[in-house]
This record gives C-alpha cells, structure tokens and sequence, in this order.
C-alpha cells in the first residue's frame, strides 16, 4: 500500500516538474519553428533572395564578425556600449526626476494644479518630435540621444509614482503620525516601501519606453549606436547587419526587464507576489 | 465659550487621564452644514476601561478621531492629565478596525516603530519589543510580514506596536469587528485579562453591546442625529462573572442585566430614526 503511495507520490512529483518545465520547452520549441521557417524560406532556391532576408547561418557569420572587427566606427559591443550608455543617462535622469516629482504631486495638491496642466500636454508629444530641436539645442552629441530617451522614459516614471504614493492606504499615514512619526519618517518607513511595487511598474514601462525611443534617435542622428548600426547596414545593402543589430536591441532591450524584475524581486522581499509568485 | 456648555455626563473622576471638554464636529460639504457631534464631555481615570456604542451613524468613529488628534473638533478641547493634548502623537495610540500594520516591515519592526520614531536606546527597544511580542504571544512570528499572519495575529500586532510607546491612553477603535466570531472571542477574552493585570487606560469603540459590558469599566451610550452622548453606565469592577470567559459570562444575571439595559437604550435609537 505504502509503496504504491510512494510511487504515486513520485509520479505526481514529476509531473508537477514537468508542468513547470514545459511553457520553457513551448516557448523555445517555437522559436526553433520561427528559425526553421526563415532557414527554410532562404534554403529553397529562388523563393526569398538573400539580398532581401539572408539565411540565419549569415546572420550568424555576420554576427561573428561584427564582434570581431569595427563596422561603421566599432564594433557590435562598441556600438552597444554607447546605447546603453545613453540609455542609462536618460532613465536615469528621467527617475532621478520623475520619481520625486510624483511623489511631490500626490503629496501636495497645489502643485498639482500647476503642473498637470503643462505636463498633460508635453507628454502628447512623441519622442521623436523632440529630435530635431534637441540636435539644434545640443548637436549630434550624447546629449540629444540621453534627452531622447529621457522624454520617453519620464511620463511612465512620474505618473506610476504619482499613482503609487495617493493609492497607499490614508489609514496606515495615520497609524504613522499617531506612533509620533513625522512626515519625512511617514514618507520613508511607510509610503514608499508601500508604493514601491506600483513605482517599480512604472520603471519597467520607462525602461522599455527609452530603450525603444534611443533605437529610433539614432537611427536619425548619430554616428554610433545600435540604431547607427541598422541604418548603416541599410545603406550598405547589408540585410543581415540590419538582423544582427534588431536582434541585439531585442535581447538586451528583454535582458534589461529580466535585470529590473530581479531586482525587484530582493528590493521588495516582504511582497505577497514575490513571495508566492503566480506563475 | 467652552465653559458655559454645560455639563450632562456623569461628575468626571478626580483626576480625569483623559478629558474632552464640550467637543464638536460640524462638517462642511457643498455648501450645507452636517451637524456631526453635538458638544460631548468625556472624562476617563486613569485605568479606566470606557467603552463607547451606539447605532452607527452616531458619530462615535469621530470622537475616537479627535480624541486620537486625527481630526480637528469645530469646537471643545480634549486634555491629557490636564493639559491640551496637541497633534496626534504616542501619547494616545490608536488600534484601528483594519489593523494598519507597515506591510514592509516585520512584525518586530511594526512593534518598535513608535520607540524608533522616539530615538530610543536599541536596548531599551529590544527589551520592549520582547516584552509586548510576549505579552501577546506573538514570539514565533517576530519575524514574519504582516501578510504571513491571520487577522487576529495581525490585530495582536496592532495592539502590541500601539502599547509598545507606553501611551497615556490607548485608543481602540472597533478592533476586533474585521475579525471572524471565533478570533474575536479569543481576543476580548485575552484583552480582558490583561486589562485585569495591567489596567492600560483605554478608550474602546464597538458596536457589539456584549463587548462593552464585557470589557469595560463603564459604557458610553451615543444617539445619533446628530451624535451626542445619552447615557453612561457603571459595570462594577469586583462583578461576579469578571474573569470568566465570555460565554460563561454572558449567563450571569447582572451581566444580562447590563446588558438588556443598554441594548433598551440603543434600539430606542435605532427605532427613533
């Protein structure tokens, strides 16, 4: 008895690890699909020119040697530093000042007032209609790329802050001030541990918002960059620079929301959702 | 302007821990005026149990909120061994219905928040928190987040982070009505004992008649529309059933008595409106 027990118990085990294994094993089974359709589609002779889609054995070649040696000023890693060097200067920028921003906004009324008036209509402007007077303001320099990304990146910031901090509970701010806390105290032990996981979405949202943004700058302005890079691959007539380069900005663009997820996950130890996580 | 309201409560304690003197609530929304509490007087002896019911809608949650300094009285003062009892502070600790614990701290950080904010010695802190986590019987889950716990260990908290400052009067505000019957009933008996043994000075607010008579040292009966104070009743201390649990307690005649005769006073109320 005990022993069939036992092996039912096994079985329910492994399959329990099965079931956790297998939207992994989905998900990868469908992009080895996608990659045996594109190989497919440029191994068949006459079906897709390569000068249109090359095969994914070129793009890996090509990848191989944009590693190695500089195309358009440096190579792959070269122009992947200077983006996200950019990047990180914009999001930085645009949390630096966003989320005390939105912090002042939910605390104070009157700011309020004056504020969301002017900013509703700022953030009605995409990005990249800041490009042309951000290069007249600061040139094709570093400057324009960080105001890029920061413009993009700065709504989600101060709106998820905003929202964070006027959802946190009225009555726990009570509890605050009748334990004799002060309002820098209430704002630090209370409402921002509490509002961190609504500020956290917001980051993720600016994060991707500014990644995107500076990929789409440089390929107006610039002389590096993954961006630069694509544009460059297109001017060349080089399909599968073009590949490499989207394909970096899609991995590094997925990795730097891996890193912020993590991130969060020991920024915020006491959280139900990180402590049971749902999926 | 204050002095001249006079006095309808019973002759205050000699020397009154806590004192509200002639407080009101008007409050002003589009335009009308919504009379809220009419001039009320209340004073509580130090180790005083007082317990205040009425129908809901009576304006006892506002009293506890300008007792607690939470919100400004339109008129009166509230006074604290005699004195103007100032802003919100550790001097009159509130435990709220739905608990208001600090999700991102643990159950020992809730507990030493007030001692924290005070610049207390970490010893003294330490020695505080191990105190109240006993007292409550809350040692295993020093560590646990607020979330980890069941209502009624979350309530426990509130209670322990709420005495943990040594207030001068604990303020309670229908703390145990977001619990299941079970809980509850574990909790008013526990609260009984250790007002028995510790005699806090504590101002309670239920609309649970048993509770009241069963807590406390004396019950405040509110009417509603507006809120004014109708009735204070005396439960004598050295009653036969103190120390019961509260099913036994709940069959004894006096206890009943107690009681009926305030449960007569609140469904005049309630059948008035």
């Amino acid at each position: 008895m005990s022993a069939t027990a036992a092996v039912v118990r096994s079985d329910v085990r492994s399959a329990r690890a099965n079931a956790a294994r297998r939207p992994v094993a989905y998900g990868a089974a469908a992009l080895a699909t996608l990659v045996a359709v594109w190989w497919l589609a440029t191994a068949i002779p006459g079906l897709v020119p390569t000068r249109v889609l090359p095969s994914p054995v070129d793009v890996v070649v090509r990848f191989g040697a944009l590693i190695a040696e500089p195309f358009s000023g440096a190579t792959l890693f070269g122009h992947a530093l200077v983006s996200l060097q950019r990047w990180s200067i914009g999001v930085l920028a645009a949390i630096g000042l966003g989320v005390p921003l939105g912090i002042a906004l939910a605390w104070l009324p009157p700011l309020r007032a004056v504020v969301t008036p002017a900013f509703e209509l700022l953030r009605y402007i995409p990005p990249f209609a800041w490009v042309p007077i951000a290069v007249l303001w600061f040139g094709a320099t570093t400057t324009t790329q960080a105001a890029i990304v920061f413009i993009a990146a700065f709504p989600a910031c101060i709106i998820n802050t905003q929202l964070a901090v006027s959802q946190v509970d009225s009555i726990l701010v009570r509890a605050a001030r009748t334990l004799g806390a002060g309002a820098a105290t209430t704002l630090r032990r209370v409402v921002l541990p509490v509002a961190a996981p609504t500020v956290f979405t917001g980051l993720r949202i600016a994060f991707g918002n500014g990644w995107m943004a500076l990929v789409g700058a440089e390929l107006i302005v610039g002389k590096q960059g993954l961006g630069f890079l694509i544009s460059q691959g297109q001017i060349n007539d080089s399909a599968a620079t073009i590949l490499v380069g989207m394909t970096t900005i899609g991995v590094l663009g997925a990795l730097i929301d891996v890193v912020l997820q993590r991130l969060q996950r020991v920024a915020l130890p006491w959280r139900p959702a990180s402590a049971k996580p749902l999926e | 302007m204050a002095a001249a309201a006079a006095s309808n409560a019973a002759s205050p304690p000699a020397i009154a821990k806590m004192e509200l003197r002639g407080v009101s609530k008007t409050f002003h929304a589009r335009g009308g005026e919504t009379r809220a509490l009419e001039p009320c007087d209340l004073a509580i002896a130090k180790g005083e149990f007082v317990t205040v019911v009425g129908p809901s809608g009576c304006g006892k949650s506002t009293l506890m909120m300008i007792a607690a300094g939470l919100e400004a009285p339109s008129a009166g003062e509230i006074l604290v061994d005699g004195r103007p009892a100032g802003p919100a502070g550790p001097s009159r600790t509130v435990v709220f219905q739905r608990f208001a614990l600090f999700p991102s701290e643990t159950v020992a950080e809730n507990i030493a928040f007030g001692l924290r904010v005070a610049r207390t010695e970490r010893a003294e802190i330490e020695r505080r928190v191990a105190e109240q986590l006993a007292l409550m019987g809350l040692e295993r889950f020093a560590g646990a987040y607020p979330h980890e716990l069941s209502g009624g260990m979350q309530q426990r908290v509130a209670i322990a982070r709420a005495l943990a400052v040594r207030p001068d009067i604990l303020l309670m505000d229908e703390p145990f009505g977001a619990l299941d019957a079970q809980t509850r009933t574990v909790l008013q008996e526990e609260v009984s004992r250790l007002q028995r043994e510790l005699h806090y000075t504590v101002l309670f607010i239920t609309h649970s008649v048993e509770e009241a008579v069963y807590l406390s040292d004396r019950v405040v009966v509110m009417s509603r529309g507006p809120g004014r104070i109708k009735r204070e009743i005396a439960v004598p201390r050295d009653a036969r059933w103190r120390g019961l649990e509260i099913e036994a307690a709940g069959n004894d005649a006096s206890f009943l008595a107690a009681k009926r005769e305030i449960w007569e006073l609140i469904r005049d109320e309630i059948v008035r409106q």
